[in-house]
C-alpha cells in the first residue's frame, strides 16, 4: 500500500502524457466492454442452466422434433398425461417463436390456459407494472417479461404485434426464471386462434410435474410409451436436459467466448504494461532524483505500481460501467428453439469487471516497478 | 574524531577486462560545519567523491564514516533513509520534478517523514521564503527561469533541516548573476543555519566562496589549501 500523501503525486505522472494516458484507458475501456459482456453471457447461460435445474419438470415435445414451429401435439394429450401415476400437474402450452435459429431478437409468445396459469403465476412472477387481474380480463391480455418490456420500450396498454400476433399489454413482470423475463404469455386458445396461427387444439409441449424428482425416468418412459402408437408420438426429457439440447449450439459457442475473454485480459495487461513500461523508461532520471531525495526502491515501485492500477481501474470504471449500462438498457438476450438466455447486467459483474482491472493493472505494473526498485542512483544519472 | 572520515576510500568500475579506479585510496576528514569546495579536472573523482559523501554510490573498498556511522556496508534501504534525513543535494542541472509546482518539489522529500499537511506547509513555506521565492508557489519548472529553478532546488535541499547539503556544480548552468546569488545563499546556509556544505565545482569563482578547496587528480588528493 502507498500512504494518501502520495496519491496526488501519482496522479500527476499519470496526467503527465494525457494523450498516451487517454489511449490507455480507452483501450482497457474497450477490453473490459467485451469482457464484461463475455461475462454476462456466460452468467446468463449459468442462470439458464440453474433455472432449470430443479428436477422435477418434464417436457413433453414432439418426437424427432426440436423447434416449436414443428412440434405439434394434441392439446387433449393433456388428460392422458395427468393419468400417468406419479405426474403431479400438467400445463399444455403453445410456443410461439419469432425465429427458430439462434438469434438476439426473438420474440417468444407462450400460450397457457388462463385458469392454471392464473394460479401459479402469484408465486412465479414479481408484477412491475399492470396485473394479473388484467391480463385474465382481456383475451388478447399479454404478461411480458421484464427484458422483453426493456428491449421492445412497451408499457402497459401498449399494443404489440409480433409474429402476426397482435396483443395488448396487461402486465409487466420480472421473474427468478431466465425464460420468464424474455417471454410474452398470452391466452392458450387466443394464441391457438391467432391469424396467422390457426392451430385451435395444437399446442407445442407440455410442462409435466412430478411427485418424486426420483421418478422422472420412469415417468419420461412412461408417458413417452402412452403415445408411441399414436399418429404424434412424443418424447420426454427433464427440463435441464431439454435446454441443454435446445441451447447445445449456444453452450458451445458462450464456452468459446471464455477464451475472448482470456483475450481481453491479456490485451489489458499487455496495453498497461506498455504504458508503464513506457512511462518509467521516460522518469530513469527522475526515478534517481527521488531516490537521492531518500525515497527507497520499494516506494518507487508502489508508486509506479499504484499509476498502473488507477490508470487500469480508471478504464475498467468506463468499460465495465458502460457494459453494464448497454446492457440494462438494451434488455439483450440470446435465444434459440424457444430457449432465453438473457445477458445478466447484474453488479457482480460490475465489480468483476472493476476487480479484474484493478488486479491487472497492478500486475502490469510489477515488473517495471521492480527494475525502477533495483535501479542503481548513479548509473541511472550517467544514462540519461 | 572529525564529522566525515574517509579511510583509504577506492571506488572501482567494471569496464570489460579493464578496471577503472576514479578513486583511489584517499584520506580525508571534514569538520562539522566546514564549506568545503572540491576542484579538478573531469575524470578526477570529485564527483565520485561526492556520490559517495551524499551515500548516493557506495564505495568498493576503505571505509567512510558520517557522524560516526558507517556507510561502505549499510544495506540500500537503510541508506536511502539516511539521505533522507542526512542530505540535501543540489543538482547542476537543478533535476526539479516537471509536473510538480515550486510548492510541490520542496515538498516530495518531507513526504518521507511522518508531518502532518500542516506542518509540511509551515516547513516548504520557510524554505522558499529563505530562498525568496514566496511568491512562485504555484509555478511549475517550465515557467522559471534557471536561477529560480536552482532555488528551487536549494529549497528542497534544505527543507528537511539535513546536516549536510552536497552540491554539483550548483553554479554551473547559471549566468553570472544567478551565480552569484546562488553562492551567496549556499555562504548563508554554512554560516547562519551551521550546514556542512560539499560542493563540486570548476570555477576558481565559486571555489573560493568556500573556506577550503580540495583538488582531486586521477582519484587522489594532490593539494590542501586552506
Amino acid at each position: 500500500m502507498v500512504a494518501l500523501k502520495f496519491v496526488p503525486f501519482a496522479l500527476k505522472q499519470i496526467a503527465r502524457r494525457p494523450t498516451r494516458t487517454l489511449l490507455t484507458i480507452c483501450g482497457v475501456a474497450t477490453a473490459m466492454f467485451l469482457f464484461c459482456a463475455i461475462q454476462s453471457m456466460q452468467q446468463g447461460m449459468k442462470d439458464a442452466a440453474e433455472a432449470n435445474a430443479a428436477e422435477t419438470t418434464l417436457i413433453v415435445y414432439r418426437e424427432n422434433r426440436f423447434c416449436p414451429f414443428t412440434s405439434k401435439l394434441p392439446e387433449r394429450y393433456d388428460g392422458r398425461i395427468a393419468a400417468v401415476p406419479g405426474v403431479k400437474s400438467v400445463l399444455p402450452m403453445k410456443i410461439v417463436v419469432s425465429n427458430c435459429r439462434a438469434s438476439l431478437d426473438v420474440i417468444t409468445f407462450r400460450g397457457v390456459p388462463s385458469d392454471m396459469f392464473v394460479k401459479q403465476a402469484q408465486s412465479q412472477f414479481r408484477i412491475l407494472e399492470g396485473s394479473i387481474d388484467d391480463w385474465n380480463r382481456r383475451s388478447d391480455a399479454a404478461l411480458i417479461g421484464a427484458t422483453m418490456a426493456t428491449r421492445r420500450k412497451l408499457k402497459v396498454g401498449d399494443r404489440f404485434d409480433a409474429n402476426g400476433v397482435v396483443s395488448i399489454v396487461a402486465a409487466i413482470a420480472d421473474s427468478d426464471e431466465a425464460q420468464d423475463k424474455n417471454t410474452a404469455y398470452v391466452h392458450l386458445d387466443f394464441l391457438q386462434r391467432a391469424a396467422a396461427i390457426k392451430s385451435l387444439g395444437i399446442v407445442t409441449e407440455f410442462i409435466v410435474k412430478v411427485n418424486d424428482p426420483k421418478d422422472m425416468e420412469s415417468v419420461a418412459r412412461k408417458i413417452d410409451a402412452e403415445f408411441a402408437h399414436d399418429t404424434e408420438p412424443t418424447q420426454t426429457r427433464s427440463e435441464k436436459a431439454f435446454v441443454a439440447r435446445a441451447a447445445g449450439d449456444l453452450i458451445e459457442l458462450v464456452g468459446f467466448t471464455r477464451w475472448l475473454g482470456l483475450g481481453c485480459v491479456f490485451a489489458v495487461l499487455a496495453l498497461v504494461a506498455n504504458t508503464v513500461v513506457m512511462s518509467v523508461q521516460d522518469r530513469v532520471r527522475e526515478h534517481a532524483v527521488l531516490q537521492t531525495l531518500g525515497f527507497t526502491g520499494f516506494l518507487i515501485a508502489r508508486l509506479i505500481v499504484l499509476e498502473g492500477a488507477i490508470v487500469s481501474l480508471a478504464g475498467g470504471i468506463v468499460g465495465a460501467g458502460l457494459a453494464v449500462l448497454a446492457l440494462r438498457w438494451g434488455g439483450v438476450s440470446l435465444s434459440t428453439e424457444g430457449v432465453n438466455i438473457n445477458f445478466s447486467a447484474s453488479p457482480q459483474i460490475l465489480l468483476t469487471g472493476l476487480l479484474v482491472s484493478l488486479t491487472l493493472g497492478i500486475v502490469a505494473g510489477l515488473v517495471p516497478a521492480w527494475q525502477a526498485s533495483r535501479s542503481d542512483i548513479v548509473e541511472s544519472f550517467r544514462s540519461v | 574524531m572529525s564529522y566525515i572520515e574517509c579511510r583509504k576510500l577506492t571506488r572501482a568500475f567494471h569496464k570489460g577486462d579493464t578496471v577503472i579506479k576514479p578513486l583511489r585510496d584517499l584520506d580525508l576528514d571534514i569538520e562539522e560545519g566546514m564549506f568545503l569546495a572540491l576542484m579538478g579536472p573531469s575524470g578526477s573523482g570529485k564527483t565520485t567523491l561526492l556520490n559517495l559523501l551524499a551515500g548516493i554510490d557506495t564505495a568498493t573498498s576503505g571505509s567512510l564514516k558520517i557522524g560516526g556511522i558507517e556507510l561502505t556496508s549499510m544495506p540500500r534501504s537503510r541508506l536511502a533513509s539516511w539521505r533522507a534525513d542526512t542530505i540535501g543535494y543540489i543538482f547542476q542541472l537543478y533535476n526539479l520534478v516537471p509536473v510538480l509546482t515550486a510548492y510541490e518539489n520542496v515538498e516530495l522529500p518531507l513526504l518521507l517523514h511522518n508531518y502532518s499537511k500542516k506542518e509540511r506547509h509551515a516547513k516548504v513555506s520557510l524554505a522558499l521564503d529563505l530562498v525568496g521565492l514566496a511568491d512562485r508557489y504555484d509555478h511549475y519548472p517550465r515557467q522559471l527561469s534557471g536561477g529560480q529553478e536552482q532555488r528551487v532546488a536549494i529549497a528542497r535541499a534544505i527543507v528537511g533541516d539535513p546536516k549536510i547539503i552536497v552540491a554539483d556544480e550548483p553554479t554551473g548552468d547559471l549566468d553570472a548573476a544567478a551565480a552569484a546569488a546562488t553562492m551567496a545563499m549556499l555562504k548563508r546556509l554554512n554560516i547562519e543555519f551551521k550546514k556542512t556544505m560539499i560542493m563540486v565545482t570548476h570555477d576558481p569563482k565559486t571555489a573560493a566562496v568556500a573556506q577550503k578547496t580540495l583538488h582531486l587528480e586521477k582519484g587522489q588528493l594532490i593539494e590542501n589549501n586552506a
